[in-house]
């Protein structure tokens, strides 16, 4: 199996000029982008300005993309410079007041936090997803947690995650499939009910 | 919503679906909102498990690219990246170059027939150039003298440089020193007109009824000392 064949899909179909195709890589990708970007600021917020940043270059360059390399590393490049090239600036400007960099990481974090334009709101609402779907796995059955953990946390293929459960290629898409479901489930209620509550803050 | 078509998007989300599937699923899923919205929180799903801190876990980052890139153009099939088989590429190449070549020479025959110029008589130009090139090896090492092998007969032999004269005459020049050989020690004197008495009688066989006798320089040399 290839191992980039549903990105280079989503990835023809944007190239064809279906916009909702890169909506789809865009929501799969979001996190681990901002989480990439965040290794170089700190700033949640100005993280996801870089990411969105990033986005919208690799809409741009896409007609670019040749199918090459995976989908998300030559993302991840574009990334990377941007990430870069907003560090460099940013070093360049000399309005910026910095906090005070002796604090320990957990409050340097939760300063950062309060700086972005994010409401408050917004923050408990991501701890309640964040909650909710550990709280989903926790209650999983042992074999739909193993799965959907190899596959989430250590990247295993689903050929692998059989040979390390051994079981069949088969069993595990449906583990994971059901996993993920359950979790989902939960999730959606949070969601549902979280997004209508930002939305209505504006 | 059924359940082999949520199984399907879990696939393709991991990257393990068949491409066949990808494609019917992707084009399904970039004009299904709702299944956009599970395929959102199945990220979400992923990223808490990796517990990825700082990251928001709400779809706003989706939401303002979506805004963003709802205002840039669609990309267009034509824009897109096509790679081409190499016979695409090249199998003009040919035909133009010879295009070319006949171009410039049909240009040529016209210019030479509209200046007068016959096409027989251009390789006259190097004739007269490529001997003279090959006459230096066709020379005798020794006495210098081109070779003659019966074999190119419109060679023009070159002119034998004229011995130039020498701008003031050695008599005058003689003449001069020994009438200021006081200034002058009697050694450079005398080596002065030995080299003009050499020189003289290098050029006597050429010049000898226009140069004044050297004895006579010999004899004023010898009063002045």
């Amino acid at each position: 199996m290839s191992a980039d064949v549903s990105d280079l899909s989503l990835v023809r179909r944007v190239q064809r000029g279906d916009k909702g195709a890169f909506d789809a890589l865009v929501l799969k990708y979001q996190h681990k982008l901002v989480k990439l970007v965040m290794r170089y600021v700190r700033n949640p917020a100005e993280a996801e300005d870089i990411a969105q940043e990033a986005f919208i270059k690799a809409y741009r360059a896409l007609p670019q993309f040749r199918g090459d390399s995976a989908f998300y590393t030559w993302l991840y490049r574009i990334a990377i410079n941007t990430a870069k090239n907003a560090v460099v600036s940013r070093d360049r400007s000399p309005v910026e007041y910095d906090l005070d960099r002796n604090n320990t990481d957990e409050s340097y974090d939760m300063q950062g936090r309060m700086k972005d334009s994010e409401t408050p709101e917004g923050l408990v609402l991501t701890d309640e997803i964040r909650s909710t779907v550990n709280a989903a796995i926790d209650a999983l059955p042992e074999d739909l947690r193993t799965a959907i953990v190899l596959r989430e946390l250590e990247g295993l293929s689903y050929e692998e995650i059989a040979a390390t459960m051994d079981c069949p290629v088969g069993t595990v898409r449906s583990r994971i499939f059901r996993a993920r479901e359950a979790i989902d489930r939960r999730l959606r209620e949070v969601f549902e009910g979280g997004l209508g509550r930002v939305e209505e803050l504006g | 919503m059924n359940e082999e078509l949520d199984s399907q998007l879990s696939a393709m989300f991991d990257n393990e679906l068949p491409a066949a599937e990808c494609e019917l699923l992707a084009r399904r899923l970039s004009r299904d909102e709702q299944l956009k919205a599970r395929w959102g929180r199945y990220a979400v799903i992923g990223a808490t498990i990796r517990a990825e801190r700082g990251v928001r876990l709400n779809a706003v980052l989706a939401s303002r690219v979506s805004a963003a890139i709802s205002s840039e153009p669609a990309l267009t099939a034509e824009s897109a990246f096509q790679p081409k088989k190499r016979w695409e590429n090249r199998w003009w190449q040919p035909v133009v170059s010879a295009a070319a070549v006949v171009g410039v020479a049909a240009v040529s025959v016209l210019w030479m027939r509209s200046q007068g110029v016959r096409p027989e008589s251009t390789p006259v130009v190097a004739q007269t150039t490529a001997p003279a090139t090959s006459s230096v090896t066709a020379m005798d090492s020794s006495s210098m003298t081109p070779v003659t092998t019966g074999e190119v007969d419109s060679y023009v032999v070159p002119k034998t440089p004229a011995r130039r004269r020498p701008v003031v005459p050695s008599t005058e020049l003689a003449n001069y020193v020994v009438a200021h050989s006081e200034f002058s020690s009697p050694v450079a004197r005398r080596n002065l007109l030995s080299a003009f008495m050499v020189s003289e009688s290098g050029t006597a066989g050429t010049s000898a009824g226009s140069e004044e006798p050297i004895e006579s320089v010999q004899d004023d040399a010898k009063n002045t000392q």
